[in-house]
This record gives C-alpha cells, structure tokens and sequence, in this order.
C-alpha cells in the first residue's frame, strides 16, 4: 500500500487501461479540473496524449461520438467537466447509451465510462452546480459510480473501464485532493458493494460523493457527545447495495441521508424508501434527509453556504431523530 | 467520372428493390391485422436510394439508422422473418421484441443502432466513425436521415465534429422534401447542401429516384470517405410516398403492380402521379427492361420469388410466440 491523492489514484486507473488495451481511448482533457491537483494528470498526458481527442464545445455530438465508437467497438472514457454540462448531451446518455443493449436485445454493448465533477462549488451559481445523479439515477441500463477514496476510485474505476456497459462516474473536486492508501498491485472494487467508513451501533448515516467526508467529520464530533454513528458509503448508486443499507439500519434503528442533490426524489430519498419498506419494524424514531433545499443556487458565498449540507446539519438532523 | 454500376450490379439493385417495398407492404398488412402494432414508418418510395447506397457497401461498415429503417435492415441481409417477428414485438424478432418497429437492430448485419429520437443517428454515425477510424479499419460509417433532421441542432454538432476530425462518415440525407402542404424542414439555409458546405464537407446531390443515378453518387462518395478523405454528405432527392405518414395502415397509390413498368396506360387513381413520376421502383424497372438489361419476364419472376420469401417470413413471425414477461429484467446491462 502507498499513500496517494485520490487525483493519482484516479490517472491511474486510466494509465494502466491504456496501458492494457491499445484500444481505450479518451474524449476531453482537464480531466483533473484546474484547481491545484490538476497536474496530477502528467503521467497520463505525457504516456499517452496521443489517445486523448480534445473536443469542440459540443455536449451532445462528443457524447454522441463516444456512444457511436464504443458501440463500434473502442473502450471509451470520456470527460465532460462539470456535470451541469452533461444536461447538454442528457438524450444522449438516456436514450441511446442508457437503453442501447436492452433495445437490441442484447446485441450491442457500450464500453464507456463518462466523468463529471457534479456540486456546490463555491461561485458556481446556478447553472454550474448540478447534483443530477438521481436524475440519472432514475432511468435504466445506466451505472453509476460515486467513489470517495482514492482506494475506490482507482479500483471502481477499473472495475467501470473492464465492463461493457456504460457507467456514469459521478466525482466531486473536493474528493481530488484527499490522501489514502491505495494497493501497489492490482486491483479492482466491484461496483454494487457498499463501504461501511466508520462502524457504529447508534445511528446510520448513508451518505454519498464529497458528503461521506462531512459526515465522518460529523460521526466523530457526535461521538465525544456519546451518540456512536455507523456511516454507510454506497459507492455506487446504480447498482445500489440495498442489502448493506438495510442491514445497517435494521442493526442501529436509526437513519439519517445525505447527499448533494436537492432533496425531491433524491438519492436520499430511495434510501429512505428503502427503510421504510425493509427497516420499519426496526426504526425507533423518525428517518432524516440531509440534502439541498429548493432553491437555485446562488453566487453570493454566505447563501451559497447556507444551502450546503455539512457536518452542522448532518449534526442538527441525527440529533433530531433521538428527540 | 465513375462509371455506373455494371449490368448485374443493377439487376441485384431491382431485386433489392422490390425486396424493400415488398416487405414494407407486408409490414402495412401486419398492421391492418394487428392493430396493436406500432406506429409505421415506411421507407416506400425511397428504395432506389436505399438500395443503390447498400450496394456499394462492403460487409464491414457500419449503420446507424432512424425509425425509418426497414429497407436498410433487410437490405443488408437481416432475416426478414426476424424482421417481421420484431416489428410484432415477439420473442424471435430481431431484437427479441424490445425495439419494435422502430428499432430494427441487427448487429451482424452491421447495425448499432436504430435511434428514433430524431438527429439521434447521425451523432452516433460519427462516434462509430471516431471508433473505425481509431481502430485503423478500412470500414465506414453511414448514418441516413431525413431532410428534416438537420432542423435538429446534434446534426450540426455532428457534422462539426466529423469535419474537424475527418471521419469516415457518409452522411446521408434522404430529402423527402414534402409532407402534404408542410414542408418537412424548415430552414433558413437556402440549399441543404449549404449546411455541410460551410463546415467544409464534400456535398453530393442526385436524383434519389433513380437508382443509377444513386449509385454512381454513392460510389464517388464511399471511394472518397474510404480513401481517408473526410466525410460526405450525399443528398438524394426523393417525393414522399403518399402513404409515408398515415395514422391507419392503408395502400393509397395501391399494392405494387411492376407491370405498370411497361403498361402505362393503366397508371391511374388519385395518387398517379407520384406512381408515373416519382416511384424509383417503377421507373428502374421500366430502365432496365427498356435498355435491354432486364426481360419483363425476368422482373416478374424477381417478384415471385421476393413473394414467397415474404410469405414465408410473414409465416414464421405469427408463428412466433411472445417473449415471456418473466424475460422482463434482462439485458439491461451487458
């Protein structure tokens, strides 16, 4: 094991594919963003540059380009930045990479895995802060990652590229600068196998993306009160490890969701279906969602912060659940 | 100047012909006896560009298709009992009845996909080009559309794309202008031609009623785009079938008479003038028999036998079942 930033971990997984398969090809530099690990990327450019196209401004004809040459046979990545920009190329995704192996009944497969960075960013406003992973989520024949370690991001990644149907990975920039050990050797991490990041008998909070770290932060302040919280970190949401969620609720008899999208029909919200249909009997008090209110977001920074989830109101809704 | 297509060339481009409009008037059959069936979209009328392109194709390329799609699929040797048993949404169909109609998919045929979301082939006609092209195939990719889904802004976005990375990418355009008294485009652009032309890509415009014709467009296309040249865009120009856009299956030019080749006179009815002027079918019939290439007898015998190909196809599609509904959940993801 070595110590890397989830940003390494991340070029990894696209080196060591290239690396395998003279095929793989890539759509979209900056796949690192331009914040202050975006450097990261140097073993990828400068090994294989020739394999990555740099793109027009065209959302819906590059996802289109990736699709078609995955369907023709390429192993594709393609990075689209921000993922309020995938709103762009969205028939794209849902209607043609989403239902193409179930519409041809079984004939044709789409190997290609699509990046985007999704949230509140800071500044972003409100066309560049898009959480639209339960959209997605809520159509069929698309997978969809949300790693938090650089663990699971090589591996899920890994995992993404190998299989043959096409995968959102859903990232946050906040995620590029965290540290953790990550396998010298190979590996992958099979999608649909939650993580549990912290155990605990009290409480479960599932959170997903950047919102596992604030609620690990919010676990261990909750813990110098006495309140022991077991955090759940699905890691994929499609497919989705109902089987753990539910284990860990029915084991603590408490349920608190949090996660970046706004909270109707959020992912957060599938979570809490899922308690009440298998954890009811089990539950000692009322479910809370943690999620963003209703509202676009705005540039200014202190109601940009007022609308964010964070360890505070992850907090403020566990506590409420014991009142 | 290409040289049009030898003699045989052009008696297998006929046959495929009626096999197209064949098979499409059997699929208004299975419409009339199946009220269930989906909404059809007929590809009569547009066989002489159909199967003009697919003859100067090779095994290898690639197609993506829209709604319109039949005349293609059969054409490049898909099972039309398959056929038939998809478009009935049964188990043995093309696509095991998840496509339908609209979707026709036959991938060893050479097909990815078969978008009905308009404008939706034409982009991934230009991804399946980035994957041949990086692959190092000699293969291509076609995508063919109707006028009216340039009004559709993915087509530019496609077009763009496949120019800046110079793909091999025929960009077919099947302009059948007019739908009753609405155009089916609608564009500021004075010739459609003009769009692919402002983002540099070769532009091809024939009659798409005349099979000769056709081919020879195609050839020169095809020899350009395999030769590493870039893509063209290679429009034909064809007169909807009365029929082309109906809410009930109905006949209104009649079933195909390819008698009516060489007995003029006989063409007559509300809709005798799409039939005299604008049907390829019977006009390439009537060219082959009038130039000697074809005897009357040898086209009537082609139509036989597409006849009972047909009928026996028709055959094995009722006499499949449907897909089980415990089949439901499969093959969502690969």
């Amino acid at each position: 094991m070595t110590k890397k930033f989830y940003a390494q971990a991340l070029i990894e997984a696209l080196t060591e594919t290239a690396e395998e398969d003279p095929g793989f090809a890539l759509i979209g530099r900056g796949i690192l963003g331009h914040g202050a690990h975006a450097h990261f990327d140097k073993p990828l450019m400068e090994r294989f540059g020739d394999r990555i196209t740099d793109p027009p401004t065209s959302e819906g004809a590059v996802a289109s380009m990736a699709i078609g040459a995955a369907m023709a046979g390429t192993r594709m990545f393609c990075h689209f930045g921000t993922a309020s920009f995938t709103l762009e190329a969205v028939n794209q995704l849902i209607h043609e990479a989403g239902v193409a192996h179930s519409m041809s009944g079984g004939q044709i497969k789409v190997p290609l895995v699509f990046h985007m960075y999704h949230g509140l960013r800071r500044g972003g406003a409100g066309q560049h802060s898009s959480s639209p992973q339960s959209m997605y989520a809520n159509n069929p024949g698309l997978q969809m990652i949300m790693p938090t370690t650089p663990r699971d991001a090589k591996g899920m990644l890994r995992a993404a590229l190998k299989c043959d149907s096409p995968t959102l990975y859903i990232d946050h920039g906040a995620l590029l600068g965290t540290e953790g050990e990550v396998p010298d050797e190979p590996y992958e991490v099979p999608l649909g196998r939650a993580d549990i990041r912290r155990e605990g008998s009290d409480i479960t909070i599932v959170a997903t993306s950047r919102a596992v770290l604030w609620a690990v932060e919010a676990a261990e302040r909750l813990a110098a009160e006495g309140i022991d919280a077991e955090v759940v970190d699905p890691r994929s949401i499609v497919p989705l490890d109902a089987e753990a969620i539910v284990t860990s609720i029915r084991k603590t008899g408490r349920l608190v969701t949090v996660d970046e999208g706004y909270q109707m029909c959020s992912i957060g919200s599938e979570i809490a279906a899922l308690a009440a249909e298998r954890a009811m009997d089990a539950l000692k008090g009322p479910v809370a969602r943690v999620a963003r209110p209703p509202v676009p977001v705005p540039f200014s920074p202190p109601l940009e912060e007022a609308m964010t989830p964070g360890p505070d109101r992850i907090i403020a809704a566990v506590k409420a659940t014991f009142a | 100047m290409i040289a049009p297509p030898a003699a045989q060339d052009r008696a297998a481009i006929l046959h495929c012909m009626i096999l197209m409009r064949r098979f499409e008037e059997e699929v208004l059959r299975i419409a009339q006896d199946h009220p269930y069936v989906g909404r059809q979209h007929l590809h009569i009328g547009h066989e002489a560009t159909g199967a003009a392109v697919v003859s100067q194709l090779t095994p290898d390329d690639l197609f993506h298709t829209t709604h319109r799609n039949h005349g293609y699929v059969i054409a490049r040797g898909a099972d039309p009992g398959r056929a038939f048993a998809e478009i009935m949404g049964r188990k043995d169909g093309l696509n095991g009845g998840r496509g339908g109609p609209w979707h026709l998919c036959d991938r060893s045929a050479g097909f990815l996909s078969t978008s009905a979301m308009v404008g939706g082939s034409v982009g991934l006609a230009v991804g399946a080009g980035f994957g041949l092209k990086t692959q190092g195939s000699n293969a291509i990719s076609i995508t063919h559309f109707g006028d009216g889904t340039l009004d559709e802004g993915i087509c530019f976005e496609a077009l763009n794309l496949a120019s800046i990375f110079s793909l091999p990418v025929l960009f077919l355009c099947e302009n059948n202008a007019k739908e009753g008294q609405r155009p089916s485009s609608m564009l500021a652009a004075k010739a459609l031609r003009d769009l692919p032309q402002a983002l540099q890509i070769r532009a091809i415009v024939v009659d798409g009623r005349d099979a000769d014709a056709v081919a020879e467009g195609a050839k020169e296309a095809v020899a350009r785009i395999r030769g590493g040249a870039g893509p063209v865009f290679l429009q034909t120009n064809l007169e909807r079938w009365p029929g082309s856009h109906q809410t009930k299956p109905e006949f209104p030019t009649g079933v195909t008479d390819l008698s009516l080749a060489w007995e003029e006179d006989r063409i007559e009815g509300k809709h005798a003038d799409w039939v005299r002027e604008h049907d390829g079918l019977r006009a390439y019939a009537k060219t082959l028999v009038d130039d000697g290439s074809l005897s009357r007898e040898r086209v009537l015998e082609m139509d036989r036998e597409v006849l009972e190909l047909l009928a026996k196809a028709r055959e094995f599609a009722e006499a499949s079942p449907y897909p089980d509904p415990d089949s439901l959940m499969a093959d969502v993801f690969a």
